[in-house]
């Protein structure tokens, strides 16, 4: 301790080479820190455009069975009593590098069966739908094994408006 | 060990070698700094611009699918290129049997959209973009269910559903090119395309308030 106090005391202001490369170190070390800070963020904000655009393709298939329920409903359609689960539909969801196609992100939407309920007390029939739509998908970088992200539409729609 | 101590502790200065490997090691480092710093300052730039075209893409989307939820009636026309003329009539909320027609379309050279000759957003395309930056409209359409997708089991479906449901439900179809041209010799011309779409079930064109009976 002492002989390293004495040194300290003969240095003459400058850096010698052992100091030089810890402090590369140090800013190498820091640099990389920063940089994944800055990817991270960035993965998030892409992350988010995707949720968003998930939202719409949810929206699209609710839109789709408001408006069959609406006007065309058939309640013995297979459609409408097994939805497609188990079998989704598969569409593109983020392109993301437009030179490659092996980074594209895609999603899966499926939508429960039609619920129809009855409420007894009502005697009109059918006094309401319950619709599901589900979409989900896996970000990149990120393992099949592990659960995906959803997105879950629930909605009700009373067939009054008919 | 010990030798190695002895000269540190009567290290006075720097050797020919020590100087050549720091000037060497900071070259590198500094070198492969500026590299991902300029790497990293474009891919933002684009990234910036990518997140500004995506926010105009999707505040189209919003608007034009609110108004087409409120709207009574639509008339689709062809238009330059691959765009459409969308003329969306709606009620008057105050005044009896009193209808007003917006008429949405592209502007192909201003790449905007306007709704009866005005921007929906006057800041996109930015007014001072990066260099080598400009924005395209590729596509502005509103299809009946079924058309113009890309979609084959839509299609199959369309014919199988009643007209009052496919003459009411419609798909918007947004799609915009982000270009970055090379500037600079050994830069390379890039382009980013995005797609955004919505389907509208339009609930009055089927409802007793598309005569006018609004209470």
């Amino acid at each position: 301790m002492k002989s390293i106090k004495n040194t300290w005391q003969r240095e003459e202001g400058g850096i010698d080479f052992v100091q030089l490369i810890v402090g590369l170190m140090i800013i190498a070390i820091a640099a990389v820190g920063t940089f994944q800070a800055l990817i991270y963020g960035y993965e998030q904000l892409d992350y988010e455009m995707r949720y968003r655009k998930a939202v719409s393709v949810a929206r699209s298939y609710m839109e789709y069975w408001q408006g069959r329920i609406h006007t065309d409903i058939n309640l013995y359609d297979r459609q409408v009593l097994n939805g497609n689960l188990g079998r989704p539909e598969v569409l593109l969801l983020d392109e993301r590098d437009p030179t490659i196609d092996y980074d594209d992100v895609y999603c899966q939407v499926s939508y429960g069966p039609i619920d129809m309920v009855d409420l007894p007390t009502t005697g009109v029939g059918t006094d309401h739908f319950n619709l599901r739509v589900y979409v989900t998908w896996w970000e990149p970088e990120q393992r099949e094994d592990r659960p995906p992200h959803e997105i879950l539409f629930h909605a009700s729609m009373v067939p009054a408006a008919l | 060990m010990i030798a190695l101590k002895k000269r540190l502790k009567c290290d006075s200065g720097w050797t020919f070698i020590e100087a050549t490997l720091s000037v060497v090691i900071m070259a590198i480092m500094v070198l492969g700094l500026t590299i991902v710093l300029m790497a990293f300052r474009e891919h933002l730039d684009r990234s910036w611009s990518i997140r500004v075209m995506d926010q105009y893409g999707n505040d189209v989307i919003e608007r034009l699918t609110h108004e087409l939820r409120n709207a009574v009636d639509v008339t689709v026309r062809p238009s330059v290129r691959n765009t459409h003329k969308i003329d969306i009539q709606y009620l008057d909320p105050y005044v009896h049997d009193l209808y007003h027609t917006n008429t949405w379309r592209a502007d192909l050279q201003r790449s905007q959209i306007l709704i009866d000759n005005d921007p929906i957003d006057k800041t996109f395309p930015p007014r001072s973009p990066g260099r080598g930056e400009s924005f395209q409209i590729i596509q502005f359409t509103l299809s009946p269910y079924g058309q113009l997708t890309p979609n084959d089991s839509e299609r199959r479906d369309s014919f199988n559903r009643a007209s009052n449901f496919v003459n009411a439900t419609y798909d918007i179809r947004f799609k915009l090119r982000y270009n970055r041209a090379a500037v600079n010799p050994g830069e390379r011309n890039w382009k980013f395309e995005r797609e955004y779409r919505n389907r509208v079930y339009m609930r009055n064109k089927n409802l007793i308030v598309k005569k006018g009976i609004t209470e």
